[in-house]
């Protein structure tokens, strides 16, 4: 059991960590976004691995439920960065002050 | 009974509500409706009053609503006092209703008149019937509100509209110690029932409490004018003639002695707070009959008047309330017959009220100056005139308490009182001379034509209460099995009737009440008799005007107190008011608290506005410290 976990946790927790590190550093949105998607891929990798060392439905379930969100939130993500760059065009992170002021 | 007491309370408001909605502008209409009104609560209450010779009291009590433990009584107590003043009310106000009809003839706004005396009808039977202390505030307040509402019914003259805010304003300053009072009433003893307070205090006589007596001494000396709030009095003659003898001579006025001889019966008065009374009183009746000599206006002669008798009132609560009660009925007797007398010569004269233009009006007049000069006599307490009996009373009450006591209050109090005697004769002769006898002194008195019907009948009828009223309380005149005394119901006299059965002997025993009886009588003749010389050979002008300009400018002024309250107003309470207005108002609500806090937040949004920025990765690190600093409160909790 112990190797299961072993062998799938340390790359969910480097999945998380890319895409976390990404997630601060990157400027551009749509990397942004890409990162974003990592860091749950790598938490759905751990639930997944759990859900198997514990022969447990529940972990298999709840990863189905955030990939159905997570193509949800692509799809809108997606579409408000369209319309941002028809806005400013561009897709940089840096001045999104618009809200701000 | 209950029906019958709330249909005599309701009767009047019915009509007050029918004029007022629908015979506004009718000519004859709102006369018809309100003293039918005042006519059938006359006949109910004389019939309540006749259907025994010996009506116990009755009380009646419904909730009208309850907070927690506190629940407002409306109930009626038909007790003899209330049934004495309910027969003044229902009959001199009936008289006087009729008495309207005539002198509002030409009255282009009629319906809104009649209504309001039918409105202050329903007031005043209501403060009468109260049975807690708390109904009788609410219409307490409903006859000022009435009052407010008729001496302003000429509101197109400056000096009505003044003159009724006046009477409010200065009435309100009474109320607010009456309210107190009632409220610490209430605190105390958890009543303000008066059978109850009854109860209380006759259990333990002790617990009247002296600050509560001057609390509600607040509102006698409000609505019944004396010192230091009698300056609403003489202005409020600005109204009618009518309602000045309803409700500023015979009626709401005395409802202030009224209420003290309820809260006096109950035993709420403490000794002190009676003296109190005492002296506030007597120094009324004292001045106010010297301030009649510097009047001309004959309504302002017979409001200081009034101001005097309501002063004689008080002195006789402190002296035994009976005493109080006897001389409000005479007072509403002779002083309401003076005010239609007054009003009739008003009327025939085209509305001259300066007695030095007037003259001559007795041979004009007949009918009239005969009535005028049945109740000059019975104010100037000639004997076996309704005013000599009351006055003697209270005169002989006064002379016995000085005597027995012995302490200089007590002597203060009694020469003031006879001092009042004396002045009365003066200054009722100057208004009898001048205005009876003689010659006109002007085209409108030379013109005067006797009154019509409408104002005569109700004339004769006072006319005859002024000469015989007291005889039904000073003798046992019963007829009709007893229920009729005199010209009285006999359960309207029960109340002074029995006290004074108990008063009297003791009264008439102290050493030297006879002496005092021919003091009194020579004092009026001396006063007639100086009335006669100073004013007596109509002038056309007074003398004392003429001769001393100086004293009579200062009894003008009466008291200066008008001026008084002028400067406080304006120099004191002005200023207090503009501190409050720039300083609470402006700087401390408006400035610091309403602005003060939207300033607030502003700067605090500033600060938080520079914590955000405008980077989407720096909004993930806020979020990932944000998220570790929850997990480390989570670890460490």
């Amino acid at each position: 059991m112990s190797d299961i976990i072993n062998q799938f946790l340390a790359p969910a927790l480097m999945l998380f960590i890319t895409g976390f590190v990404g997630a601060m550093l990157k400027r551009n949105l749509i990397s942004l976004f890409m990162c974003v998607e990592l860091m749950l891929c790598g938490a759905m990798l751990a639930l997944l691995s759990f859900a198997s060392a514990y022969d447990d439905m529940r972990g298999g379930v709840f990863t189905f439920f955030i990939l159905t969100i997570a193509a949800a939130e692509v799809a809108v993500g997606l579409a408000i960065l369209t319309r941002l760059f028809s806005v400013a065009k561009s897709v940089s992170g840096n001045n999104l002050g618009n809200l701000r002021d | 009974m209950d029906v019958e007491l709330y249909s005599i309370l309701l009767l009047p408001l019915c009509s007050a509500a029918i004029i007022a909605l629908f015979l506004r502008s009718s000519k004859w209409g709102g006369a018809t409706v309100s003293v039918t009104s005042a006519g059938i609560a006359l006949a109910m209450a004389v019939a309540a009053m006749l259907s025994d010779a010996k009506i116990e009291a009755f009380e009646s009590r419904h909730v009208l609503f309850s907070l927690g433990d506190f629940s407002m009584n409306f109930g009626v107590l038909f007790d003899p006092a209330a049934m004495n003043m309910l027969f003044v009310v229902c009959f001199v106000g009936f008289l006087i209703h009729v008495f309207s009809v005539g002198y509002m003839d030409k009255d282009p706004c009629k319906g809104r008149f009649f209504a309001g005396m039918s409105f202050f009808m329903f007031s005043m039977t209501g403060l009468v019937l109260s049975s807690n202390l708390f109904m009788m505030f609410v219409f307490w307040e409903l006859v000022g509100f009435s009052s407010y509402a008729l001496i302003a019914h000429y509101a197109d003259t400056e000096a009505a509209r003044a003159a009724s805010k006046k009477a409010f304003i200065v009435n309100r300053v009474g109320d607010v110690g009456f309210l107190l009072g009632i409220i610490f009433c209430q605190a105390k003893f958890g009543t303000t029932s008066f059978s109850e307070l009854s109860q209380i205090l006759s259990q333990n006589p002790s617990q009247a409490s002296t600050l509560m007596g001057l609390l509600l001494l607040c509102g006698f000396l409000g609505k019944s004018a004396q010192f230091p709030l009698q300056v609403w009095l003489p202005d409020a003659m600005a109204g009618p003639t009518p309602v000045s003898a309803l409700i500023h001579a015979a009626t709401m006025v005395a409802a202030g002695v009224f209420m003290l001889v309820r809260l006096s019966a109950v035993g709420m008065l403490a000794p002190d707070v009676l003296d109190t009374v005492a002296i506030l009183c007597a120094l009324m009746a004292f001045f106010a009959g010297l301030w009649a000599l510097g009047q001309n206006d004959i309504k302002k002669i017979l409001a200081y008047s009034t101001l005097a008798h309501l002063g004689l009132m008080g002195v006789g609560v402190s002296l035994g309330y009976d005493l109080a009660m006897y001389h409000l009925t005479m007072h509403a007797f002779f002083k309401a017959t003076l005010f239609l007398v007054a009003g009739s010569i008003i009327h025939a004269c085209c509305h001259e009220q300066d007695i030095y233009k007037m003259g001559g009006l007795f041979r004009r007049m007949p009918l009239t100056s005969f009535v005028g000069l049945l109740a000059s006599l019975s104010i100037i307490a000639i004997p076996y005139f309704s005013g000599y009996y009351s006055k003697e009373a209270i005169l002989a009450a006064s002379f016995g308490k000085a005597h027995i006591t012995g302490a200089v209050f007590d002597q203060i109090v009694f020469w003031l009182v006879m001092g009042a005697a004396l002045l009365t004769p003066i200054y009722m002769g100057r208004l009898f001379f001048n205005v009876f006898l003689g010659k006109p002194n002007s085209e409108k008195a030379a013109n005067a034509k006797e009154s019509g019907i409408f104002m005569i009948l109700p004339l004769l009828v006072l006319g005859i209460y002024s000469l015989a009223g007291g005889w039904s309380f000073a003798y046992d005149i019963f007829w009709l099995d007893g229920k009729m005394d005199g010209l009285l119901p006999s359960a309207a006299t029960q109340f002074v009737g029995n006290m004074l059965e108990v008063h009297m002997p003791a009264l008439e025993s102290v050493q030297g009440a006879g002496l005092l009886a021919k003091l009194a009588l020579s004092l009026t003749v001396l006063g007639l008799l100086a009335a006669y010389f100073l004013y007596g050979r109509n002038r056309g002008y007074d003398t004392l005007q003429r001769n001393v300009p100086i004293l009579y400018d200062a009894l003008k002024q009466h008291g200066w107190f008008d001026s008084l309250y002028d400067w406080y107003v304006a120099k004191v309470q002005q200023r207090f008011a503009v501190l409050l207005a720039t300083f609470a108002d402006m700087f401390l609500i408006e400035l610091l608290f309403v602005r003060g806090i939207g300033a607030f937040c502003a700067v605090i949004g500033y600060g938080i506005k520079g914590l955000h920025v405008c980077s989407a990765n720096s909004q993930v690190r806020w979020f990932a410290a944000g998220a570790l600093l929850l997990f480390l409160l989570f670890v460490a909790f």
